[in-house]
């Protein structure tokens, strides 16, 4: 039996982290055209053969997630009915993570959802990112690789920043045990921002616990979208005589006017993986910076063909 | 209810009870037994033809009996053409089971899931899901009902000057919860954070100053602590002490310098790359990972356990201020007490908390956890449901605790569900109060 390879197919997502990925793993993206229809149907060729190899498709949540969901979803049949050996989906950012539960009464699971048309559509295992709630790696019947960019998040910080006087902040409380982790491999403080629910006739409040006078401020949260939160956290901080404000954040969404927000923001830097295009986001807003973790997407593809335990890359980055 | 059977599991009769006399409805009848090999046999003894059915079973200290007789009965029900079946699960079993844990743990809750939804369940009602994304592990409809309200009531009406309490997560996962807790109650919260052991160089830990050298650790007068948002000290063999504590090593002044010495290298400490990620999942109690052979080893287990899970010295912070109120710790699941323990004596002793009251939902308290929290004086009032049954000899010896009863709740989802009424109301916190 002729040994099977990495056959590593991209969406349209997010050409540069499939670039990097490709560049890292050593193997050349596969030829996939996409196209659309005159009615907007997305239509998918995939240009070389699939038949029994191990099939990696790279597609991400980032604006116009649903046709990006469609096209990703296409590929995975067209490979499946093209008799690929197994369906690896690669989703860094995994779209609808937010709405994992029935907050409300008659909320719907859009998640679940997720996993199910993934399932349907015939994807075998699942890599992601940083999953919102790591409940949902139970939303599907398939294997799901959670990676975390938390070892990459400790990398950068020790790197370029000086840490030695700084708190790690969450900005809500769903949050506190991902900043918990963090301070405890650093072996920093935190605290912790909490917004109570606005009452009738009074103004919501932020109230922060735990203490951050003269300190280097580390916000940190699994994903930063219209950044309301992330500013108003940095103001709360300021008005508590924090020294700076740095906020860390894994999928960097930055819709709507997020990147006005950062701007006027008391923020003095806004850091996101790139498991999101920024795009030109980073040319207005001088206050991003990118942490790269197309490595870890590389060695968690590479590990997986070849059979090897993902485990190592839960602490160590590549 | 017309053309409904409310069925009765053995894991918790006293509360079916309840809620069948606040239905003002029966318990259907069935046999529910074992044979001499350990298998569970059920015989439903009412026709089912065409009812709307409800099966009341929650978990116990056989967690897998418990189960296995839910599923065979429902699966009992299905066979007798039930027009649908609800499973009604006040405590959901292996809810603490819900993730991956690091290291290719099994999603225990999803299977459970998947194992009632394959015997025929077509709708779950459950209170306070150990994470409420778990809802999305079923095919069919799930009603996660809150106990918040009856809580939050408890407190108003029994906790003396509660304007002025704090609730308190004593893990950082928790802080949602707690925070909940305290928007309904328009009250303060703070949160605990246990971790591994660090060096004591962080300039913003209080001070201690003692009255006396060789004062003992848990004298409240002994220290004066300085203001402030952090609060931290050691737990050294499942006790809390504070940060300078030496262990009887007999070498106080060796101590000393070593710690003097760390000060100085703290920065070459931070992380190395061998930090295993087990520590990292340290916020959900673990379970012992030990083969059972007897039942008799399993209280073994647990004790081996705790001490396995208290690795002898950590680092416990308490963020916010209960200085001179009264505490409330809350949590979903009160299962092994030495993390409420902790809690509770570092928010006494080092908090300056004046009284410390654990309220939790289920109160699973396994082999002798009661009587661990009985036995501590930092601990005034220990609050559970009756979602998870309490043995009536356990309950009647202990003193603290107080058990709220759920059946109005979970009766009142039933009837809705059968008329088809909108259970939407039942998060309101209006309606039960």
């Amino acid at each position: 039996m002729a040994a099977n390879s990495i056959k590593l197919l991209a969406g349209n997502s997010h050409p540069e982290l499939a670039n990097l990925v490709s560049e890292k793993l050593g193997i050349p993206l596969c030829k996939v055209k996409v196209s659309r229809y005159a009615n907007m149907e997305t239509a998918v060729t995939i240009g070389e053969s699939v038949r029994d190899e191990d099939v990696f498709i790279l597609q991400t949540g980032s604006d116009s997630v649903n046709d990006h969901l469609m096209e990703l979803l296409i590929m995975i049949n067209a490979c499946k009915t093209a008799s690929a050996r197994r369906i690896t989906c690669v989703i860094p950012s995994f779209p609808y993570a937010r709405q994992d539960k029935k907050d409300k009464s008659r909320a719907p699971i859009t998640a679940k959802l997720m996993a199910n048309m993934l399932q349907t559509a015939g994807c075998n295992h699942v890599i992601t990112m940083d999953l919102h709630a790591s409940q949902i790696q139970g939303f599907f019947d398939v294997p799901v690789d959670n990676l975390y960019a938390e070892p990459s998040v400790i990398r950068y910080i020790k790197e370029n920043i000086d840490y030695s006087n700084a708190v790690i902040v969450s900005p809500d409380a769903g949050g506190a045990k991902r900043a918990a982790a963090l301070a405890d491999r650093l072996d920093l403080n935190f605290a912790l921002i909490h917004k109570e629910r606005p009452r009738p006739n009074e103004i919501s409040r932020m109230v922060l616990v735990g203490d951050v006078r003269n300190k280097i401020c580390i916000l940190v949260d699994d994903m930063a979208d219209t950044c309301g939160t992330l500013a108003k956290a940095a103001e709360t901080l300021t008005q508590h005589n924090a020294e700076s404000v740095i906020a860390l954040v894994t999928h960097g969404i930055l819709s709507g006017n997020a990147i006005e927000r950062i701007n006027s923001s008391k923020l003095t830097k806004v850091v996101c993986t790139n498991t999101v295009p920024l795009g030109d986001k980073m040319k207005v807003c001088p206050k991003l910076a990118i942490i790269d973790i197309s490595a870890t997407l590389a060695e968690a593809i590479r590990r997986l063909h070849n059979g090897e335990s993902v485990s190592y890359l839960f602490t160590h980055a590549p | 209810m017309r053309k409904s059977k409310v069925f009765i599991g053995s894991s918790n009769p006293e509360l079916g009870r309840l809620v069948c006399d606040r239905l003002g409805v029966e318990p259907a009848p069935c046999t529910l037994t074992k044979f001499s090999n350990g298998e569970t046999s059920v015989s439903i003894g009412v026709s089912v033809r065409d009812e709307d059915t409800y099966v009341i079973q929650s978990g116990s200290s056989i967690v897998n009996d418990n189960i296995m007789e839910l599923l065979i009965l429902v699966s009992a029900l299905r066979g007798g053409s039930a027009k649908r079946i609800t499973a009604i699960l006040p405590y959901f079993p292996y809810s603490k089971q819900s993730k991956m844990k690091k290291h290719r743990g099994a999603i225990v809750a999803k299977m459970v899931s998947n194992l009632m939804v394959m015997a025929g369940v077509d709708h779950v009602i459950t209170v306070d899901l150990h994470s409420s994304q778990m809802q999305g592990f079923f095919h069919v409809p799930v009603d996660n009902l809150y106990s918040a309200p009856l809580l939050a009531r408890w407190i108003r009406h029994n906790v003396e000057d509660w304007q002025n309490a704090v609730v308190v997560s004593k893990n950082p996962g928790g802080t949602k919860r707690v925070t909940g807790l305290a928007d309904m109650l328009k009250i303060d919260f703070a949160m605990i954070n246990t971790d591994k052991r660090r060096k004591p160089y962080r300039p913003s830990r209080p001070t201690y100053s003692r009255s006396s050298s060789m004062a003992p650790q848990e004298d409240n007068s002994a220290f004066a602590i300085t203001e402030s948002e952090f609060i931290t000290a050691r737990i050294v063999q499942g006790r809390v002490v504070e940060e300078d504590y030496s262990e009887e090593t007999g070498n106080d002044s060796g101590q000393m310098s070593e710690s003097i010495i760390s000060i100085m290298s703290a920065t070459e400490h931070a992380l190395g790359g061998t930090v295993d990620a087990e520590v990292n999942s340290s916020d959900d109690e673990e379970y012992p990972i030990e083969a059972v052979k007897e039942p008799a080893d399993i209280e073994r287990i647990g004790r081996e356990a705790a001490i396995k899970s208290n690795p002898t010295d950590k680092t416990i912070t308490l963020v916010g201020n209960v200085r001179d109120r009264t505490a409330i710790i809350v949590d979903d699941i009160l299962d092994r007490p030495d993390s409420f323990i902790n809690a509770a004596e570092h928010c006494r002793f080092f908090g300056g908390a004046k009284h410390v009251v654990i309220v939790a939902t289920h109160g699973v308290l396994s082999a002798d956890s009661l009587n661990s929290l009985e036995n501590e004086p930092c601990i005034d009032r220990v609050v559970v449901t009756n979602t998870f049954p309490i043995d009536a000899s356990k309950r009647t010896k202990s003193k603290k605790l107080v058990v709220i009863d759920m059946s109005s709740l979970l009766a009142e989802c039933i009837r809705r569900n059968h008329y088809g009424e909108s259970i939407a109301s039942l998060f309101d916190k209006a309606f039960l109060e």
